[in-house]
């Protein structure tokens, strides 16, 4: 009977053992599962962090092609434009298109208004060169009759 | 300024009159309706039907009470301006070619055409300005032209004349009480038709265009030539503006004289000449064909041209 | 006295008076001071007659009493038309008086200015007149003629005579800029055709049924007439010594000739004559050369069909007159014997066309004559090559040649001093299919005639050399694309010599005009300024106004030229349109240019626009039936080369002078505008208050 008893809570101690063991077991696989999925959970974040820094690094580098590009063409237009005054090439973030057009205009209309004034000075020496030998001219005319 | 466009007529339009307060416009043209507008919105108030011909002329008496027109269909018609009805009707030979009310309306004068067998006339009848009146059946007086048809005619002011413009380019001045020739002056070039008579406001000149392209201004006593506008184009229509020195001009290349159908070449532009320094001042563009009437409202701004 | 018949063309047209006059004659103590004579009353035919005197009544009733039975108008018996001029009596001597002082040069209308003189007047004068005819005539002195024939040259406001041909009036006008231009004289019925001038302003050409006539000096006299029936087209020698006339009909002498037929049976056959100006002579007279086209019968079609204009060509100094007998020789004439020099024409087999050398001849050392030059060119044939040569008269000596293959045309261009040649040679490539230019440039005043070439891809449409420079401009035509509805797009080329010590460089490119329609060029008489124009075109009007020397900042350049400095700073100061434009006409001076729509060519907006060097517009006028606008030509300067530089040092002085003139004149002009003005609206307003109190009254 005690060896019955004893061999049932043998038994009964196998079995709790068991069991114990197999909560743990149950425990360490939940755990194990868990730290999987944290891990997972991190891993993505990393991944989707490294992606975001990549993107932003992109736009950066983006932003900073157009902007290089943006820089060169209105460099270029200015060239073209080869205005007077000055223009800090290295300050050009202050200027848009609609400016850089604006100058454009008045550079524009400023020639337009240098050639119509010399044009007009050439007009007037032509006129007057031609006025002034005629008046000579007519002193000569009576000589001119008589041969 | 924003031009209205009165869409209506069918074909191209012959004459326009404005009433004497200036809110009402009449019109005709070649496809036989007459129509009334609202001149300050171009919205159409009526047509009068009737005439059974194109419609050369219209007239409104100065009460806006009873309304003139003459056609191709050998008829002068009165109607009752409000109703649109018929009031009386006298028959011709030969087409009518412009009506006029005398400056209290009490006359009515109408330009008969002249065809084979038929001398052009001014015929004159009294009219009672009550649309429930019967109205004479007889002209009181005819003047019939034996030389060169009239085209165009006019009162002057008090009704103490009538001005006619004829085919040949003279302007006559007749009495109106005898019917009797007065005076007669050869205002535009020879055997260049005379094709629009209006006068100013106080009816004491007026201002005549021809196919010489000029257009003059005369005073009514002495036909004296006072203003000559020159122009570089045939015209068919001038207008004295009632406020301010200007005048308007308007013609153009008839359709069958151009040789290329372009617009430039037309001159369909309505002119505006300065009255006393008889420069040109400006033009206005937008017209698609000859313009073959101006006219100004009395006292109001906006000022009708027409195709 | 107004003239009777401004045309004036036939005195034996006038009508014969002498009848009237002794009718008259006896009668002058009865009365006649009652009678005038109006002159310059339109001509109506006869049954308008009544009509007209009428009219004519009406006008002239304002200063006396008339009836119409008192009115004789004659009648041509031939046309059936009144004649123009009527005879008109008066109630009262001073009636007739106060008519020819009031109504005289009244308008009758727009076309007709009636003149009114007593007719014991045109008694008195006209005898006066007829006497000047027999008398005065030939006491005329030379240089009293030159004296009037040059008048026009001292204006004291230093301006430009133009003449307008429109309907069938010919008038003569001073260029005010952008004012109404004023009239120096107009004429109906002045010419029959066209007007031309004489190459130095001189003349004034009017070509009629019966001939030509010269017209000038101040009152526009008749100079002299040329008898050439049916005669088309005129030309005169650089000198105005000589002129040409040419009609496409032979001269057909009658067998008997009325007592006063101009011409002689010499004559007979003959389509062109050459008349010595001065005396009026007949010199000589030539029939057409016949193309005895037994080589090339498609070539002698086509030679038959290209009239080119002129056939006789001038020496720079009216010494030499030659013309060209396809395929065989070139005639050189010696002025004035009109004989072949050396009696015989200069063989030269195959030869298409010459040109003489513009360049005033000087005499070289050792040689008694001063040499001319001329430049011929000959086709390629028998297996030889195309050559374009270059020979001294009266040597005969030919001093250069150049062979050239594939040819199918060339065109010569001298300069206007001679200094070079352009021959623009359009050549094949050897399968005929394709066309391009080359330009073949012979530096005639330097050692040896050296050539330069400036080959190309395209065509050249037109080439026109700078007036007394060393730059030209040319337009070439891009390949048409088959089956394409618009025309092929052209494009402007301008070159200049490269700036070299000692001479004259290498021509080279300045720029090109891509995609353009231009097809004319037009330089300044002066130089320097080039119009390049859209004429004859249904689509396009283009005007470009190009300046070759730029005073501004130097303008880029083409990229073949790029690191060479050349003689030109090109800008183009101004575009434009002309709609219609059919002809381009600069002043003598270069300052104004002026662009026409002659009804000649259609009928659309005919007229003129007058444009600044710049392309500034000063003025358009449209005006029916608008025939021709020419610039009366200039003697060359007649001051020397020291006296010119002269001025241009004192430039400065005068322009002083002138600023203050301009602005006066600008003051009075304005001032009287403003005067004008307000005496109309004094007028005006007067009128207004009389009649105004008159209708209140009434």
């Amino acid at each position: 009977e005690e060896h019955e008893d004893t061999l049932a809570r043998r038994t009964i101690i196998e079995k709790k053992k068991e069991a114990a063991e197999s909560a743990l077991l149950k425990r360490e696989k939940e755990e194990a599962q868990l730290r999987q999925i944290r891990a997972e959970e991190a891993r993505a974040a990393e991944a989707a962090r490294a992606a975001e820094q990549q993107k932003k690094r992109e736009m950066e580098r983006m932003k900073q092609e157009q902007e290089k590009i943006r820089k060169e063409e209105l460099k270029k237009q200015l060239d073209e434009l080869s205005l007077d005054a000055k223009i800090d090439v290295e300050n050009l973030e202050d200027l848009d298109s609609n400016q850089l057009r604006a100058m454009k205009l008045a550079q524009l209309e400023k020639e337009k208004r240098e050639m119509a004034e010399k044009l007009r000075i050439t007009g007037k020496r032509i006129d007057h060169l031609e006025r002034a030998f005629r008046r000579e001219e007519v002193n000569v005319l009576p000589k001119d009759f008589e041969r | 300024m924003r031009p209205i466009l009165l869409q209506g007529h069918e074909r191209s339009l012959t004459q326009i009159k404005y009433n004497k307060d200036g809110d009402l416009l009449f019109s005709t043209s070649k496809d036989k309706v007459v129509c009334a507008w609202y001149s300050v919105n171009g919205e159409r108030v009526g047509t009068y039907g009737g005439h059974t011909g194109a419609l050369w002329t219209v007239d409104v008496d100065p009460t806006t009470t009873i309304l003139a027109t003459g056609s191709a269909d050998n008829t002068i018609r009165l109607w009752d301006v409000r109703t649109g009805k018929e009031l009386k009707m006298w028959e011709f030979q030969t087409a009518i070619k412009r009506v006029e009310f005398s400056e209290d309306g009490t006359l009515l004068l109408a330009v008969t055409e002249k065809r084979s067998g038929h001398l052009g006339t001014v015929v004159v009848f009294p009219i009672t300005v009550d649309v429930e009146a019967e109205q004479v059946d007889k002209p009181s007086f005819t003047i019939t032209f034996h030389e060169s048809k009239a085209t165009v005619a006019a009162w002057s002011y008090l009704n103490k004349y009538i001005i006619t413009g004829h085919e040949d380019g003279r302007v006559s001045q007749y009495d109106v009480k005898t019917g009797e020739l007065i005076k007669d002056v050869q205002a535009h070039e020879l055997d260049m038709q005379i094709t629009d008579i209006q006068m100013a406001p106080d009816r004491t000149y007026f201002v005549t265009c021809s196919k010489d392209k000029t257009a003059k201004i005369l005073d009514v006593n002495e036909l004296k030539v006072l203003k000559t506008y020159v122009t570089d184009t045939p015209l068919n229509t001038a207008a004295i503006t009632p406020k301010k020195d200007f005048v308007i001009l308007g013609g153009g290349q008839e359709a069958r004289d151009v040789t290329t159908t372009s617009q430039r070449q037309g001159k369909f532009e309505a002119r505006f000449y300065h009255k006393i320094f008889e420069d040109e001042i400006g033009r206005v563009k937008g017209h698609f064909g000859p313009l073959n009437t101006v006219r100004f409202p009395p006292l109001l701004f906006p000022s009708i041209t027409s195709v | 006295m107004a003239p009777h018949r401004e045309d004036g063309y036939d005195d034996d047209e006038e009508i014969d008076f002498s009848d009237l006059r002794e009718q008259y004659e006896v009668q002058l103590d009865e009365g006649l001071d009652t009678f005038v004579v109006v002159d310059g009353c339109p001509k109506v035919p006869a049954d308008s007659r009544p009509k007209l005197i009428k009219f004519l009544c009406k006008r002239l009733t304002e200063v006396g009493h008339i009836s119409q039975d008192s009115v004789f108008m004659p009648l041509n018996e031939e046309t059936n038309m009144t004649e123009g001029y009527a005879f008109v009596e008066y109630d009262t001597p001073d009636q007739a008086l106060l008519a020819c002082k009031q109504l005289n040069g009244m308008a009758l209308d727009k076309k007709h200015t009636v003149y009114i003189n007593k007719l014991t007047d045109i008694e008195h004068f006209g005898r006066e007149g007829r006497i000047k005819e027999e008398y005065v005539e030939p006491e005329i002195e030379p240089f009293v003629e030159q004296e009037h024939l040059r008048s026009w040259l001292s204006d004291i406001n230093s301006r430009d005579q133009f003449i307008m041909y429109r309907g069938e009036n010919v008038g003569v006008f001073w260029n005010k800029k952008k004012d109404v231009p004023e009239p120096v004289v107009d004429r109906a019925g002045w010419t029959e055709s066209f007007v031309q001038w004489s190459p130095q302003g001189t003349f004034l050409t009017s070509v009629h049924g019966q001939g030509v006539q010269l017209w000038g000096g101040p009152g526009w006299k008749r100079i002299m007439r040329f008898a050439h029936p049916m005669v088309n087209l005129v030309d005169f020698s650089p000198n105005e010594k000589y002129l040409v006339t040419w009609s496409n009909k032979p001269i057909s002498i009658p067998e008997n000739p009325p007592p006063n037929f101009p011409l002689g049976s010499d004559e007979d056959g003959k389509s062109f004559i050459i008349w010595d100006i001065k005396t009026g002579n007949l010199l000589r007279s030539f029939t057409s050369v016949e193309v005895t086209g037994d080589r090339d019968a498609e070539l002698f079609e086509k030679s038959r069909k290209k009239v080119s204009w002129p056939v006789f060509k001038w020496s720079s100094d009216d010494k030499y007159v030659a013309r060209v007998v396809p395929e065989q020789s070139i005639q050189v004439f010696e002025t004035p014997s009109m004989l072949l020099l050396g009696k015989k024409a200069i063989k030269i087999e195959g030869v298409v066309d010459f040109e003489w050398s513009p360049s005033i001849p000087t005499a070289e050392k050792g040689k008694k004559e001063p040499a001319q030059l001329f430049c011929y060119w000959t086709p390629e044939m028998n297996n030889q090559t195309a050559r374009v040569g270059l020979m001294s008269i009266p040597s005969k000596e030919i001093i250069r040649t150049r062979n050239l293959v594939n040819v199918s045309d060339c065109k010569l261009h001298w300069q206007s001093e001679g200094k070079y040649l352009c021959v623009k040679v359009d050549r094949h490539t050897k399968t005929k299919k394709s066309m391009y230019t080359s330009l073949e440039f012979f530096r005639v005043k330097e050692k040896n005639i050296p050539v330069e070439i400036v080959e190309l891809k395209q065509v050249v449409i037109n080439f026109a050399w700078e007036p007394k420079g060393d730059r030209f401009v040319f337009i070439t035509v891009d390949e048409a694309i088959q089956g394409a509805q618009v025309a092929p797009k052209t494009s402007v080329h301008f070159y200049a010599p490269e700036k070299i010590k000692n001479g004259i460089g290498e021509f080279c490119l300045v720029k090109t005009v891509e995609k353009k329609n231009s097809n004319a060029i037009y330089w300044s008489p002066k130089g320097r300024f080039a119009l390049i124009a859209t004429v004859h075109s249904q689509q396009s009007f283009d005007l470009e106004f190009w300046d070759l020397d730029f005073e501004g900042e130097k303008q880029k350049q083409d990229k073949a030229s790029k690191n060479k400095d050349l003689a030109a700073n090109l800008m183009l100061m101004g575009t434009s349109e002309h709609y219609g434009l059919t002809d381009v006409e600069w002043d003598p001076t270069g300052r104004y240019v002026a662009t026409s729509a002659s009804m000649w060519k259609h009928a659309m907006e005919n007229g003129y626009h007058l444009w600044d060097f710049k392309g500034t517009l000063l003025r358009e006028e449209h005006i029916d039936k608008f025939k021709q606008f020419l610039w009366r030509p200039r003697p060359l300067i007649m001051l020397s080369k020291e006296e010119q530089k002269q001025i241009r040092k004192n430039l400065r002085e005068y322009s002083k002078q002138f600023d203050e003139e301009d602005q006066f004149e600008a003051e009075v002009a304005n001032k009287e505008v403003l005067e004008a003005r307000k005496r109309q609206l004094d007028e005006w307003r007067a009128w207004r208050a009389r009649i105004e109190k008159e209708v209140r009254w009434e």
